[in-house]
């Protein structure tokens, strides 16, 4: 019983937990507790899935070739200008 | 085109708006990202010579223009630093006395796997990076879309890897809440 107890996490030990774990290593103990509690917890499989979708997408965010919602592009004066300051090297 | 050859005559033109787009997302400043974005051209223009061709053009151009934008992120460093209430946790107020839930987090109903392909979703997350505190972005933005080392952000920043999980729980969390209110709770009223 003193290692169930041990064992036993509260959603607010757990969400830190979460989020370290997607960070990198966690410690052995930390991973059990963290899989023992999300066996029996439906909200934070929930916030983990919630914190999964974020990390994927701030991937894509990243990426070289995503298109930001307002199709910003360099005004044309710019472009000019370093296209001539370009010239002149 | 020879992929591993330099037309820098076609530069602007072919990778101007990208790098833009790409600089902004990080600057959020207009004036900052269009000068980040001429000083790579011209610090590529004089490291031409260098260019070895291991990588293609665009690829190399984008090599020069991160290390751009990470050193504007060192030159704005210099005026944030790091406050210890950066990592009070504030979050405590999700839950109750028990350490439990106060509003039970939803099931988003997506694959995480799957969520990527979701470009609405994706420009939500964009907007919703907005409202963070201009450091928390940066060190989101570090992390989570570059994908750099947490041991070299430490460095950055000048912060213990305690610190630096914190930071990033509470930037997730706040994201978290920011989507939930702008994109699911329309969702599911729909």
């Amino acid at each position: 019983m003193k290692i169930l107890k041990q064992l036993k996490m509260t959603c607010k030990d757990t969400s830190p937990l979460i989020s370290e774990s997607m960070d990198g290593h966690i410690s052995f103990g930390k991973r059990l507790r963290l899989k023992i509690h999300l066996t029996i917890c439906k909200a934070c499989q929930c916030y983990k899935n919630q914190l999964e979708i974020i990390k994927n997408l701030a991937k894509k965010i990243g990426s070289e070739d995503f298109s930001s919602k307002k199709n910003q592009t360099l005004r044309p004066e710019v472009k000019e200008k370093i296209k001539q300051s370009l010239n002149n090297i | 085109m020879n992929d591993r050859q330099l037309d820098s005559s076609m530069w602007v033109d072919r990778y101007g708006d990208i790098m833009y787009r790409y600089t902004l997302l990080r600057v959020k400043n207009v004036d900052f990202a269009e000068e980040i974005v001429q000083n790579t051209f011209l610090a590529a223009i004089q490291a031409q010579a260098n260019y070895a061709g291991r990588s293609a053009e665009k690829s190399w151009l984008f090599g020069i223009l991160k290390h751009k934008i990470m050193d504007h992120f060192r030159s704005q460093k210099r005026f944030q630093s790091f406050n210890q209430s950066d990592s009070d946790d504030s979050s405590v107020d999700d839950y109750d006395d028990s350490g439990h839930w106060k509003i039970f987090p939803k099931d988003w109903g997506l694959d995480p796997e799957k969520a990527a392909e979701n470009t609405e979703l994706a420009h939500r997350l964009e907007e919703c990076m907005s409202g963070l505190s201009e450091k928390f972005r940066q060190i989101f933005i570090m992390k989570e879309m570059d994908g750099i080392d947490s041991t070299q952000i430490c460095n950055e920043f000048d912060i213990k890897p305690t610190n630096l999980w914190v930071i990033l729980h509470r930037a997730r969390n706040q994201l978290k809440l920011c989507l939930e209110a702008h994109w699911f709770q329309n969702k599911t009223s729909e």
